[in-house]
Formats: structure tokens, C-alpha cells, sequence
């Protein structure tokens, strides 16, 4: 039964850190390809604190994204850099008038940075295209607000950067989800192109930078931002796990359920073991005796016990695995999905085997097994020899 | 020179709140290659001598020599090693592991002492070979009848060729018949590989086998006699 609890314990704890890492790659993709983030996003220093009160001043001029991509272009790891204008003004269909918050992009650098992803992005009709000049992705709950369909023209309306009014004429290209409830009446995207034409400006507010190598994204963000400054650039950069607030909140709720979930399965398997292996040393008593006055020493017999339970770690580890490949194997070919909060479509319950993570569990619960079949051991090899070859 | 000695020996045992004096100074020496019987009703202090000489307990006060050694002047360590090294024991209950087979139980003591698997199991092979054993090697004590399983502990207490056998009333577990075959194997034991005996009875039937008789009762050692 211990052994049991030790196999059940240790798959449970595997299979979660299998899921968690799925989830987290997931997340991460979808942050870096899906939300469009890619490694790293490049702001002018000082534009997180100030920019929104005064944008003209922490946008990067034309000039300046000259360099920019230059310095960026010459490191072998940058696949791709690409300057971003994010806008936000009020969208109408001519009777019913809503905000919206756009992102100004390259329709072919979104192509590179999405890359496979674009799969789990689907859109109705049409995506942005270097050909369609006016044409937007716009986010279905906004229009259906809006009652737009592919195809239909709205107009959109901001003051610029020099604070006049400006409206320009946009075609409704495709409809897309935008994945979570609270961004899917609000979102398009547009041609950086149209957002710069709104704003009337020339200038972005981000360049954004795909690696080839999410790793290396720490190390490069350290060296980029220092050719920058050589550069004659001050800006400060932001990876994107920094900027992808859904992945840190999710990661670290997970974290804590695992934690949770590992303490729990620890205290189960301590006690299991403490409690299995006193058992067994009051059952075998005599046997104990016999083994001491067959010359077994002290230190022998209080090892003997502490390897026993050592064993019972063993095998529970080792059925343990046998158990998380077979559910891992069930979950494969189900192919089970499920919404997960705030999601408005449902994405697939899968989990990954994590072969470094289980040998570093069942390292753990085998030293834990042993350990705790120490205080029994103890107890055994301190047994009186004349007292044991007499329990009855 | 005296195998065995013991010197005033006593042993006091607390029950709750009262004293046993299981042994009240036993003087007695037993030399090598005997066949020796200690022989007295329950409660004599037949255990506590035998439990004294084999070196599994100490007494309250007096010495007890093995081959010229002190041993209660030996620490617990140095005690377990001379209980491997020189002395083989039967039980009454035969005290063998109910895991292991009957040559897996032969070997415990050589495997204790740190010989090599393999010697171990070809000496057990050979000891239980000399028990007529030799055809239930791979039988677990639960598929051995209480003669055989005897046996079996017999083979056991002599697998590491000791200096003395000790048992403690080896065949009250055992039929008649039974009984006496195992003294009769173990007496033959003792002749052939002059192996010192010393074994505690309260049948006095058996007592016919040894040459050497230690009668005690109450504590003390009444008389000495030969059979």
C-alpha cells in the first residue's frame, strides 16, 4: 500500500509539472507569437512612466529607428526587428460609435513573428496585407458591436500627436478572437501605415524583436540595450514575460499549486514510509533478535531497515513512472480540450513528459523514503536481543 | 583450558516493581568437545545462563570466559562479533526467516561476517548436505515440518564452524521421535567434529545422549553429573 501511495503520489506530482510545462509553453508562444510580443519590445527610456502624457517626446523618430535596426540587424541572433505603433481612438459603423485600441504592425514582419501560430489564430476573411492598405483585423466582439462583417468600411477617429482631430476610412479585412473576453470588444489590428497616417506621424512607439533563440532572451536584452546606448540610444527594454502579464499571473499560480500539491505528496509519502516501516520492525521483532544473535551489529541491522525503506521509494518511483507514462499515453490519443477561465475558446489538455523533472522527483522521494525509515531503524537496532528472540 | 567458564555469576531481572535473581552465583566450566545438558524446570534461570555464556545478555554482577575471554569486558560491537565468529545457536522456535529459503537462512551468519555470496551459499549447500537436508535447500520455513526446520538451524549454527553450539531447549517444539533424532544429529555432531554443545532441557529422556549433565533450579547450579 505504501509502495502504492508512493506511485500514485509521484504521478500525481509528474503529471502536473508535465501539464505546467505544456501550459507554460503554450503561454509562452502565445505571448511571444500569438500576442504578437516576440522576444523583446524596445522602448525609448522613460516612455512607460511618461509616454502617455506626452507621446511625441518618448516615440522613436524615423532616425532613430534608423539606428535602431541597424544595431539590432547586425547581432546574428535577431531574426527579425520591427517598429510598432500602438493607437487607440473611437471606431463607428456611422450609428454606433465604441472605442477601440489598435496595434500598428508590418503586415509581413506579424507574418515572421506569428509563424506556425497564425494556425491557432484563425481569421474570418482576410488578414492584413501589404496590398490592402486600409484593411484592419478587427476582434469579433467589437464587431459585433459594431455589426461589421468582412468586408464592411467604418471609420475610425483620434486626435494626432499634435492634438488635432483626425478620421480616417478603414475596411473591416477579417474578424479574429482575440482569446480572452476582456480585449475581444476592443482589439484590431491594423498597417502601421494607417495608424501612423491617424496620428499623423512618422514615429513608433516600440520596436519590437524576434530571437532565434528563446534562451538567449535575457542575455541578448543585456547587449542589445548596451549597443543602443553606444549608439547614442537610452531606452529600456522589456522581454516577453515582463510584458505578458497573463504568463507571469498564470505561472505563478501555478507554481504555488504545485508547491501545494508537492508538500502534500511529501508529508504522504514521509508518513507512509514511518509508518510502514514501524510496523514492520515491531512484525519482525524477533527476527531482529535473531539476526542480532546471529551477529548482526547494531548499525547493520538500523541500515538494513533504513535501506528497506529506501526500496520502498525505489519501486514506488518506478511504478510511479510506468503510471505517468500510461495516463500520459491515454491523454495523447483522447486529445481531451477544455476553456480555461477567461478564454473564449477551448485549447487542449495536454501534457508533456519531463524526464529531468521525474529524476529529480524520484531522487527526491527515494532520499525521503530512506530518511524516513531512519526512526524506525533506529528503534529496530536498539532492541534489547534477549527481549526480542522473546516477542511474541 | 577451559571453553566456557563463568565465575559467580548472577543475573537480576525487575518486574514491575519486584526483583527475579533469575541466577544467584553459578561457578561452572565447561571444556571443549562436551556434550553438556542443562537440565531443570521452567523458571530455573536455564535461559538467562544459556543467553550469559552465548554472550546475548550480561550479567548483574560475576564474569562469564569464552575460550579465556572476558566477555562482559567487551563492548556490544565486539559481544555481536564473537556471537558470529564462535557461537552458533538453536532456538526453541528455530527462529528462521520466513523470507528467506532454507540455504538462504544457512548463509545469514557467513553473510554477516562478510564472506562472498558465492562461498556462502556452496558451505551452506554442504552443511545442509550434512543435516540430510540437501533435497528442501530451496524450501521456505513454511513448507518445512518442525523436524526439518530444526535441521535447518542446526546447519545454520554451524555454518561459521564455531567453538560452541548453543541451544535453548532445541526440541520442545519437536514430537518424541522427532526430539530425539535432532540430539541424536546433534550429538552425532559432536563427536565427529568435536563441536562443543551445551543445550537446555526439562526432558529428562534426552538427557541419556550427553556426557556431561549441569542440573539447576532455582538459580543455582544443584549438582553436577554425568549421564
Amino acid at each position: 500500500m505504501t509502495i502504492l501511495a508512493i506511485s500514485i503520489g509521484f504521478a500525481a506530482i509528474s503529471l502536473f509539472r508535465g501539464y505546467m510545462d505544456y501550459t507554460y509553453w503554450g503561454l509562452r508562444q502565445s505571448a511571444i507569437r500569438g500576442e504578437g510580443l516576440a522576444h523583446l519590445t524596445i522602448f525609448k527610456k522613460g516612455w512607460r512612466e511618461k509616454g502617455n502624457i506626452n507621446p511625441d517626446k518618448y516615440m522613436f523618430s524615423e532616425e532613430e529607428i534608423r539606428i535602431c535596426m541597424e544595431v539590432l540587424n547586425s547581432n546574428r541572433h535577431v531574426l527579425l526587428s520591427t517598429p510598432q505603433l500602438d493607437i487607440s481612438g473611437i471606431v463607428t459603423n456611422g450609428r454606433i460609435s465604441t472605442i477601440f485600441i489598435a496595434q500598428g504592425v508590418i503586415p509581413e514582419d506579424v507574418k515572421v513573428i506569428e509563424g506556425s501560430w497564425r494556425a491557432f489564430r484563425p481569421i474570418k476573411g482576410n488578414r492584413l496585407d501589404k496590398k490592402r492598405l486600409s484593411g484592419v483585423e478587427m476582434a469579433k466582439g467589437l464587431a459585433k458591436i459594431l455589426d461589421m462583417e468582412p468586408g464592411d468600411y467604418s471609420v475610425i477617429m483620434s486626435p494626432t500627436l499634435q492634438g488635432h482631430m483626425n478620421a480616417l476610412d478603414i475596411e473591416v479585412a477579417g474578424l479574429y478572437d482575440t482569446g480572452t473576453e476582456a480585449t475581444n470588444d476592443k482589439y484590431m489590428r491594423i498597417p502601421l501605415t494607417i495608424a501612423r497616417s491617424l496620428y499623423d506621424t512618422g514615429k513608433a512607439d516600440r520596436i519590437v524583436v524576434l530571437l532565434d533563440d528563446c534562451e538567449k532572451t535575457d542575455t541578448l536584452k543585456k547587449i542589445i540595450q548596451k549597443k543602443l546606448y553606444e549608439a547614442g540610444l537610452a531606452t529600456e527594454i522589456r522581454s516577453w514575460d515582463e510584458l505578458s502579464n497573463f504568463y507571469s499571473e498564470v505561472k505563478e499560480l501555478f507554481d504555488l499549486i504545485f508547491l501545494f500539491l508537492f508538500i502534500i505528496v511529501l508529508t504522504i509519502v514521509i508518513m507512509s514510509v514511518v509508518n510502514t516501516m514501524g510496523m514492520a520492525v515491531i512484525e519482525r521483532t524477533r527476527e531482529i533478535g535473531t539476526l542480532r544473535a546471529l551477529g548482526m551489529k547494531r548499525k547493520a541491522v538500523g541500515n538494513l531497515f533504513a535501506i528497506e525503506g529506501g526500496l520502498i521509494g525505489l519501486f514506488g518511483c518506478v511504478f510511479g513512472i510506468a503510471l505517468n507514462l500510461l495516463v500520459w499515453i491515454v491523454i495523447r490519443y483522447i486529445q481531451p480540450t477544455y476553456v480555461p477561465p477567461g478564454n473564449s475558446s477551448p485549447v487542449p489538455l495536454m501534457v508533456n513528459l519531463v524526464p529531468q523533472a521525474m529524476g529529480i522527483y524520484a531522487f527526491v522521494l527515494i532520499m525521503l523514503s530512506l530518511f524516513a525509515a531512519v526512526f524506525p531503524a533506529r528503534r529496530a537496532a536498539g532492541q534489547n536481543v534477549v527481549n526480542a528472540l522473546g516477542h511474541v | 583450558m577451559a571453553l566456557v567458564k563463568t565465575i559467580g555469576i548472577r543475573k537480576d531481572y525487575r518486574l514491575g516493581k519486584a526483583i527475579v535473581h533469575a541466577l544467584r552465583g553459578v561457578n561452572m566450566q565447561i571444556d571443549p568437545g562436551e556434550f553438556v545438558a542443562v537440565w531443570g524446570p521452567s523458571g530455573s534461570g536455564k535461559t538467562t545462563l544459556l543467553n550469559l555464556i552465548g554472550a546475548i545478555d550480561e550479567p548483574t554482577e560475576g564474569e562469564v570466559f569464552l575460550n579465556g575471554r572476558k566477555l562482559n569486558a567487551l563492548s556490544d560491537n565486539e559481544r555481536t562479533e564473537v556471537r558470529n565468529r564462535s557461537i552458533g545457536f538453536i532456538f526453541q522456535n528455530f527462529n528462521l526467516i520466513p523470507v528467506l529459503s532454507a540455504l538462504e537462512n544457512v548463509m545469514v551468519p557467513l553473510q554477516i561476517s562478510g564472506e562472498s555470496y558465492s562461498r556462502a551459499k556452496k558451505t551452506a549447500g554442504s552443511r545442509l548436505e550434512e543435516v540430510g537436508l540437501s533435497r528442501f535447500i530451496h524450501h521456505r520455513p513454511d513448507k518445512l515440518s518442525g523436524g526439518q526446520s530444526q535441521r535447518v538451524a542446526i546447519a545454520r549454527a554451524l555454518i561459521g564452524t564455531p567453538l560452541l553450539v548453543i541451544a535453548d531447549e532445541p526440541t520442545a517444539n519437536l514430537d518424541s521421535e522427532t526430539s530425539e533424532k535432532i540430539i541424536t544429529l546433534m550429538r552425532e555432531i559432536n563427536q565427529k567434529g568435536k563441536t562443543t554443545f551445551i543445550f537446555s532441557t526439562h526432558d529428562r529422556r534426552l538427557l541419556k545422549h550427553c556426557n556431561r549433565l549441569i542440573e539447576i533450579s532455582d538459580g543455582r547450579i544443584s549438582e553436577k553429573g554425568q549421564s
